[in-house]
């Protein structure tokens, strides 16, 4: 393996972080979607905040990243959360009026709803943020692909997740160029509006020269021939790892099922 | 007319080079000036206060005697053009003529106008015939030469080139050179970055060296590529023009451009 091979590994498997970061992607992934369907089927508040103390926080603590994913998710859902409250507590019909707001009534109905949209979304945003701070999108696509994702469609995923950040920095180089004659992003929201625009087009087009590119390098190495090909890596799965996974499956079906066919009551 | 001041301009860049460590420097409006220094000597740095696309760590920028730390990037383009040392950092359009009419159209020109400084910009430097082509099917020279050019359409009082005759060959430099003197035949002020130590004794008065993020050097050609200062120019791993060699061995003092070392030899031979 030549030294750049070495660093490549070890930027799928860092050495530093948790447990919980070393776990398979595929395991991860799975978690984040039951306990996000599980938080919205069940509703309520007790389920939703249950999964969202019990389940996700004690696992954010264990791969030491409580901070910033509470941060990410904050950042990430408050703008929903927002207008979700907003609507639904003052346009929710109901009988009992909490308070007035000019020509709105906030009323208990409204109140209650949006406390539990706000439950389920704060459960579904900590838990999806959970799996992307702790897990290398590029060992996620490696990962099913070697559960049987055609290597195609894992190239055209891989390819975008790493286009991104090249994206972003060409995105900034241009900003600064674009700056610099005379396009005003800085100033008022109108503005900085106005000023993504021109930045949209050339962004794109160099990307998609990048992915050509890209395209091209692995077509003269045989990336279109078929049959199974080997990955020079194996992926850490411990051996209850695919127990686990079944066991979250089946919970999750349990839930699902006990809910549609009304065997399990509402919880508050 | 715009002239420049820098007052103990200090710059950290966030992972921590200290590219600029106290820079003052005042530039009078309609100035012709020449930087010089080693790769990595803070040179672009230095040049990208002005229009404020970097802020000073520590110390201030002035134009016209007024501090430009409030001012935004799209205000002061109208004042400093940048063409910046990378072409491919710089250009972003699909076609060379909406690369050069983005900055004047910014400005508000528009229509027959727009046409009028496209146009001009694009016969400066050779690139008329090409309006419609894809900057990136232009070679490196010629992409050089198209952010030139969309700088040039903006007809900023000031003009900063950064290494404008790199990857240039002998036309280019001379388009560059006319353009110069155009520039400033117009009164307005051109600051050049340069590793062509005859570009830069040929056509600036004033050469600024600098070296570790200073500036240690500062004169005219004939003082900075002087027999003299040859030991502090070689510390900043600088070689004088030719011509200022050559004087220098003949033994005929700072000789910086070819007429200054023809003008000498013929009075030594008297
Ligand atoms: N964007 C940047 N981020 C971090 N360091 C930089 C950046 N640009 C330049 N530098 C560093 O700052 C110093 C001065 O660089 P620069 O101004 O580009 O020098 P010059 O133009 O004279 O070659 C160098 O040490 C360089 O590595
Ligand atoms: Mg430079």
């Amino acid at each position: 393996m030549s030294e750049a091979d070495v660093a490549f590994l070890q930027r799928l498997a860092p050495p530093t972080p948790s447990s919980y970061h070393r776990l398979n992607p595929f395991t991860k992934a799975l978690a984040a979607v039951a306990e996000s369907i599980a938080a919205f089927v069940i509703g309520g508040y007790v389920g939703p905040l249950a999964i969202f103390g019990l389940a996700v926080l004690p696992a954010a603590a264990m791969a030491g990243v409580l901070r910033r994913l509470v941060r990410v998710s904050v950042v990430l859902t408050l703008p929903i959360a927002i207008s979700v409250v907003l609507i639904s507590v003052f346009t929710r019909a109901g009988s009992t009026v909490l308070f007035t707001v000019g020509p709105f009534d906030a009323t208990v109905e409204g109140v209650d709803f949006a406390g539990q949209v706000l439950v389920r979304l704060i459960t579904l945003s900590t838990a999806i943020g959970l799996f992307g701070l702790t897990t290398e999108p590029r060992a996620f696509v490696f990962d099913l692909e070697r559960r049987g994702l055609s290597p195609q469609l894992a190239f055209a995923a891989t390819a975008t997740l790493e286009a991104i950040p090249a994206m972003l920095e060409r995105a900034k180089v241009i900003q600064a160029a674009q700056r610099a004659r005379g396009l005003d992003t800085e100033g008022r929201i109108a503005d900085r509006l106005r000023g993504v625009l021109p930045l949209v087009g050339p962004v794109v087009l160099s990307s998609l020269t990048e992915v050509e590119e890209r395209t091209l390098a692995l077509e003269v190495r045989a990336f279109g021939r078929r049959g199974r090909r080997h990955l020079l890596w194996t992926m850490p799965e411990a051996t209850w790892e695919a127990p686990l996974r079944w066991v979250l499956l089946a919970v999750l079906v349990v839930i699902v099922a006990a809910r549609l066919t009304g065997a399990w009551p509402a919880i508050p | 007319m715009t002239a420049i001041a820098l007052a103990g301009l200090v710059h950290v860049y966030p992972e921590g080079t200290r590219a600029l460590d106290g820079v003052d420097l005042e530039i009078p409006a309609g100035q012709r000036l020449a930087i010089i220094g080693q790769n990595g000597s803070g040179k672009t740095t230095l040049v990208r206060h002005l229009n404020g696309l970097l802020r000073p760590t520590e110390g201030r920028v002035l134009l016209d005697g007024r501090d430009i730390r409030s001012l935004r990037v799209a205000h002061l383009a109208r004042q400093v053009g940048l063409v910046f040392q990378n072409p491919d950092r710089q250009i972003f359009a699909g076609r060379v003529r909406a690369e050069v009419a983005f900055g004047p159209r910014n400005m508000g020109v528009r229509g027959a106008e727009l046409d009028r400084v496209v146009g001009d910009a694009l016969t400066a430097v050779g690139l008329a015939g090409q309006a419609d082509t894809n900057p990136y099917d232009l070679g490196y020279s010629r992409r050089k030469l198209l952010a030139l050019a969309s700088i040039l359409a903006m007809r900023t009082p000031v003009v900063v080139l950064d290494e404008p005759t790199t990857g240039q060959d002998a036309r280019g430099v001379a388009r560059v050179q006319a353009i110069v003197a155009a520039l400033t035949a117009e009164g307005r002020t051109v600051i050049a970055i340069s590793h062509d130590m005859e570009f830069v004794a040929e056509q600036f008065p004033r050469v600024v060296v600098m070296r570790d993020g200073r500036i240690v050097d500062d004169g005219p050609p004939g003082a900075v590529f002087a027999p003299e200062r040859v030991g502090l120019l070689a510390s900043t791993g600088l070689v004088p023009p030719p011509a200022a060699r050559i004087g220098a061995r003949l033994g005929l003092g700072a000789t910086p451009t070819e007429h200054a070392l023809l003008a000498a030899l013929r009075t030594h031979r008297r």
